[in-house]
């Protein structure tokens, strides 16, 4: 409206349409600037010319996250205790207020005591592989964000390069193998999962070592490809990882098989792998720093998700 | 040609007040999206806060401030999310002009219009985001992604539009009331 005030009378409507016909250029030119900002980055990025700059900007986020994780981790909590709480109603009315009560009073308590199994069982798996070096605020990292995009599966730890974290290095829990790290932070760093469809992992069946890829696929759960038609795979065989390639340690087991695709036109056939590792639930994990991937082709280190 | 560009996109006090509000909704939206949203997942899907957010704001305040904050709001969501920097901002922006549906509307501050366009943008951004995918040569499965991300986030957003474009209006109604721009 103070723009209008401003058009002289005479020829009102020639001027109302190049103010119109200035407002969308601007707004196209703004558009287009953008945009042109965006691709620059996209390939500054992609070729990793930004990792100085996204690190810095990680630093800073890096106490933010951890604060509404955990905020996110109470509100998980609450809802849990919720659908807890339904359940018991449902099927027994008498001790509905005790279980309010108690569910209300034990929240931390059991927050805690999980905590406490999750880092013992983590402790186990350390003494059973001690060839390995684990590492994470000294053994185990803190998962701070999972999932941020659903077109990457990623999460976020709470270590980066300066607690001796680098690109590549295997990702685990005491159930089994997460990812890789593919993204450093001087604090922080991100986890390629293994459910990613960029992710492949070498594996093989530990039953009869048979070796092929597991490669992760967009919603749904894995696969395991290029094994021979002739090879005989059945449902429940363990699949683990084979070493080949240099990029993961051996025998880190990866899930077990739930189906298997053959079909007669096709050179090889597929397994679906169900993770052993719930990426749901993941909220600490272990690093393995002793392990140096070997480099890999070029694009492989650009590959994000 | 400089000097005019700079008149066109001067800065005033009001403005700058806009930047402020638009810097913290838009860091809270990527901390809850990081952080609380990914816990409440639908077929593994979570909803997505920073395209409801860039739809909603863009229909209320118009396609420019619209186009702002998916730029802004794009680079903190890579950065979170680990994607090459640039992905979401170029993804977030496609979906803006979609919001010239609604400059025609009889029934403005219904909430059928916004869910509609989050309902569009979302299968329009999800692709954006594969292409660029495909362009910098990773592995995309278009009929999957389409059928078990994108589908489910649609799903996920129309129903986070309910909740994010009243508060929205009421804030830009708030703040600035001469400035609807629906």
């Amino acid at each position: 409206m103070r723009g209008m005030r401003a058009i002289p009378r005479q020829g009102s409507r020639s001027a109302l349409a190049s103010l119109t016909m200035r407002h969308v250029s601007s707004r196209t030119l703004l558009f287009f600037g953008l945009a042109a900002i965006c691709v620059v980055l996209l390939i500054l990025s992609s070729s990793n010319r930004l990792e100085p700059i996204e690190g810095v900007a990680m630093q800073i986020g890096r106490p933010f996250l951890l604060t509404f994780s955990g905020i996110g981790r109470q509100i998980t909590n609450v809802v849990n205790t919720a659908r807890d709480l339904a359940t018991l109603r449902a099927r027994n009315n008498q001790l509905q207020a005790v279980v309010d009560t108690l569910t209300i009073d034990n929240l931390r308590l059991k927050e805690t005591e999980a905590e406490n199994e999750r880092l013992r069982s983590l402790l186990r798996f350390a003494q059973l592989n001690p060839n390995y070096d684990f590492r994470g605020g000294q053994v185990i990292a803190r998962v701070i964000s999972k999932n941020p995009s659903n077109y990457l599966a990623s999460i976020t730890i709470d270590l980066g390069s300066e607690h001796g974290l680098s690109m590549g290095m295997p990702v685990v829990t005491e159930r089994g193998l997460v990812g890789r790290i593919h993204k450093v932070g001087p604090m922080s760093s991100t986890v390629l999962l293994i459910t990613d469809p960029s992710s492949g992992v070498p594996a093989l069946i530990q039953r009869n070592r048979l070796v092929g890829v597991v490669t992760g696929r967009a919603g749904a759960a894995p696969v395991m490809e290029y094994i021979p038609q002739d090879a005989e795979v059945t449902v429940g065989d363990l699949v683990i990882t084979s070493g080949l390639g240099g990029e993961f340690p051996k025998n880190l087991v990866i899930g077990q098989v739930v189906e298997v695709r053959q079909r007669d036109y096709e050179i090889f056939q597929q397994a679906v792998v169900r993770p052993t590792v719930n990426f749901d639930r993941l909220e600490f994990v272990l690093v393995i720093t002793n392990f140096r991937p070997l480099p890999g082709p070029p694009d492989e280190s650009e590959s994000v998700g | 040609m400089i000097q005019r560009m700079g008149q066109r996109f001067r800065l005033s006090h009001r403005d700058l007040g806009g930047f402020y509000l638009a810097t913290a909704v838009l860091a809270f939206a990527v901390l809850v999206q990081a952080t609380v949203l990914t816990r409440l997942r639908l077929a593994g899907n979570a909803a997505d806060l920073m395209l409801v957010l860039v739809v909603c704001w863009s229909l209320i305040r118009g396609q420019t401030e619209g186009i702002l904050w998916a730029f802004a709001g794009g680079l903190g969501l890579d950065l979170a999310a680990g994607l090459p920097l640039g992905t979401s901002s170029l993804a977030l922006m496609v979906t803006c002009p979609l919001t010239v549906l609604g400059k025609n509307s009889v029934f403005p501050g219904s909430l059928t219009l916004p869910v509609l366009l989050v309902l569009l943008a979302t299968p329009a951004y999800g692709w954006v985001v594969l292409l660029t995918k495909t362009v910098l040569g990773l592995p995309v499965d278009w009929l999957a992604s389409t059928l078990y991300v994108i589908g489910p986030e649609a799903v996920l957003n129309m129903a986070l539009t309910f909740l994010v474009y009243p508060l929205l209006r009421w804030l830009a109604r708030t703040l600035q009331p001469g400035q609807m721009a629906w």
